[in-house]
């Protein structure tokens, strides 16, 4: 997954934004924050918000938008409007999940690089430098086309593609932080090395990993979504958002099976594109749009 | 008597190191396609072969023997690079064609393709970040700034859909697939892209028409790269417009087109340059997703197809090959970025 996080940048990220401030200032990270906070709603509220049944074949198939079906039915009869609503469940959770996982993993063996140096430094980085050989989604499809074509796999592929971005972040925040004087300072002082880990190193490490996984999100959701519209993820009859635009490619001249579903993806991989990109300016000053310097 | 050593010039043991590691990384990539043909649950000989092959014990004996399927894990790597290096990628399961003949066969298209698109992209969001870079914090900046999300947000395919259904279904602008009108032979066969090689031949009629083809796939795949090349560009030409010698050139009285194009932009270019390889793993990425909607015989449909038909032999013909280009891509844009700034060589 492409990111554009300097990951040389431990001394600028400031591990408290001062967010009221900021947020004046940051309309889009409004919208976003909003967007998504809809998003989670239709995830949850799903059942209680859709017309239909996302999965029954009941009404004539092909029918154009009407009051009766919002966004139309699909080749199969389907609600497409309650297929979309549905389809929330699936892709922001595994989104996320996808996310945590990536940086759960990366942040580990980037902070186990950065901590023991050495040897595990050098067989962690020469992994990610693999990794980074391929092209997200051709690996991707590798690896499903290994395991198998499905939802899990799908996710367990982009997890490999998208966890070397966390470890070389981290890697190299642990390896500038933990040389810094502070973190000498403690030490010589008399705090334990766990201490140190937990109470210096840490806390300078989260604030940057945030960012990085809130840049992602959008980017997961993505994939995934291609993933499945390439049918590598999630299989019918599940309503989910890229397969339904796959059905809709086949169909194409029926515009609303494939332009509704396509949208849900772009309204919520915006939402997380807006937040992240306010957050990187509230990280990353140098090139943000309220600044004090230059100009 | 030994001779003293001549130490090399920085600028070859630069180069000497990059390849060095360009090589290792190669090596690198067949270790992981090897590692996961070793990985595929079930018979090994069935999902290289097909169901139908691998019930007849003469073709199942054939290929344990091609592939040293009797011999330890270790051993069976290094049957496997000796096969690769003689340009042995295996057969494919669909058309029983040797892989490497595949290849040959979809990679031109492809490329035709990304070349156009990455050209697009790279003029197209180049001129955004410069000018949202020189209306910083004004309405263009931020007008600028929602369409580079915008286009790092819409998902290819569903682009691909919109296009597709406006401009070739409903407009008639454009075609809705293949490299040529039916009834239009392709061109005597050069690079296999079909605009030069008719315009090699100078059948102009042809090139028109492979050109009409290519525009609108084209132009959705370049839709990310947009973005973000405007994003890049942006921030690169941030970093340089308030150094001092921008004052000195505005203010012996250059024109504003001349300090940016000469001072500025020229500056912000190998920053820009660094995303080159960036952007073309997106366009690569791209392709897989467009070209199975527009009916592009290139290697993304190519994979597309190999991977839901589980034929393992030719998803991993493309991965490997897509990797060692882009990682050759990742090389030269290395050394392009030691040729114009000469600090990075050092270190």
């Amino acid at each position: 997954m492409s990111t554009t996080l300097a990951p040389e940048g431990p001394a600028r990220a400031r591990l408290r934004p001062r967010w009221p401030r900021q947020a004046g200032g940051q309309p889009l990270a409004v919208i976003g924050a909003t967007l998504v906070a809809a998003w989670l709603v239709v995830a949850v509220l799903a059942p209680y918000l859709a017309p239909h049944d996302p999965l029954a074949q009941s009404a004539e198939a092909f029918a154009a938008p009407s009051s009766e079906h919002l966004f139309g039915t699909d080749e199969l009869g389907r609600d497409v409007f309650s297929r979309v609503l549905y389809g929330a469940r699936i892709s922001l959770p595994l989104g996320l999940l996808l996310v945590v996982l990536a940086a759960a993993i990366g942040g580990i063996l980037g902070g186990l690089a950065g901590y023991f140096r050495g040897w595990t430094d050098g067989v962690v980085m020469r992994t990610t430098d693999l990794v980074f050989a391929f092209p997200a989604i051709i690996l991707a499809m590798v690896v499903t086309a290994a395991l198998g074509p499905g939802l899990t796999n799908a996710v367990l592929a982009l997890v490999i593609v998208a966890w070397p971005s966390y470890a070389r972040v981290v890697r190299s925040l642990v390896l500038s932080v933990a040389d810094s004087e502070y973190v000498w300072a403690t030490r010589l002082l008399g705090s334990s090395s766990r201490r140190t880990l937990v109470r210096e190193v840490l806390p300078n490490v989260v604030g940057p990993v945030l960012v990085l996984a809130t840049l992602d999100v959008g980017n997961a959701i993505l994939l995934l979504s291609g993933l499945s519209f390439l049918g590598l993820g999630a299989q019918p009859p599940d309503p989910e958002w890229g397969s339904m635009v796959a059905t809709g490619t086949q169909f194409f001249q029926f515009w609303w099976i494939g332009t509704f579903p396509g949208l849900a993806i772009f309204s919520a991989v915006l939402a997380f594109n807006f937040i992240g990109d306010s957050l990187r300016d509230v990280f990353d000053p140098r090139t943000a749009r309220e600044s004090r310097e230059r100009m | 008597m030994r001779r003293p050593r001549v130490p090399l010039p920085p600028f070859v043991r630069f180069l000497l190191r990059r390849a060095a590691a360009l090589l290792l990384l190669c090596l690198g990539t067949t270790v992981i396609a090897f590692g996961f043909t070793q990985l595929v649950p079930g018979d090994p000989v069935a999902a290289n072969l097909g169901e139908q092959a691998a019930a007849d014990p003469a073709a199942v004996a054939a290929f344990e023997d091609r592939y040293g399927l009797d011999e330890p894990v270790p051993v069976q790597y290094l049957i496997y690079l000796r096969n690769l290096l003689r340009g042995d990628l295996g057969e494919s399961l669909q058309d029983h064609q040797p892989v490497r003949e595949n290849l040959a066969t979809y990679v031109p298209a492809s490329a035709e393709l990304a070349i156009l698109s990455t050209l697009v992209a790279v003029f197209v969001g180049v001129a955004f970040g410069i000018a949202a870079a020189v209306r910083r914090n004004r309405l263009g900046d931020h007008a600028l700034r929602v369409v580079s999300l915008v286009g790092i947000s819409m998902p290819t395919f569903w682009i691909a859909l919109l296009a597709l259904y406006i401009f070739f279904f409903r407009l008639g602008w454009f075609p809705g697939g293949d490299r040529l009108d039916p009834g239009i032979l392709a061109p005597p066969h050069v690079t296999g892209m079909y605009t030069i090689d008719a315009a090699l031949a100078g059948q102009w009629d042809v090139m028109v028409n492979a050109f009409h083809h290519l525009v609108l796939p084209a132009l959705v795949l370049a839709a990310y790269n947009v973005g973000l090349l405007t994003r890049y560009t942006r921030s690169a030409v941030l970093e340089v417009i308030g150094n001092d010698y921008v004052r000195a050139a505005r203010a012996k009285g250059l024109a504003e087109r001349v300090v940016l194009l000469r001072h500025v932009l020229r500056a912000a270019l190998p920053s820009v340059v660094t995303v080159i390889g960036l952007v073309f793993a997106n366009v690569l990425t791209g392709t897989v997703l467009v070209e199975t909607i527009f009916a592009w015989p290139g290697i993304g449909q190519y994979a597309y197809r190999s991977a839901v038909t589980l034929d393992l032999p030719s998803i991993m013909g493309v991965g490997l090959f897509v990797a060692v280009v882009y990682i050759s891509i990742n090389f030269v844009v290395d050394v392009l970025y030691g040729v114009i700034d000469p600090r990075i060589r050092v270190t």
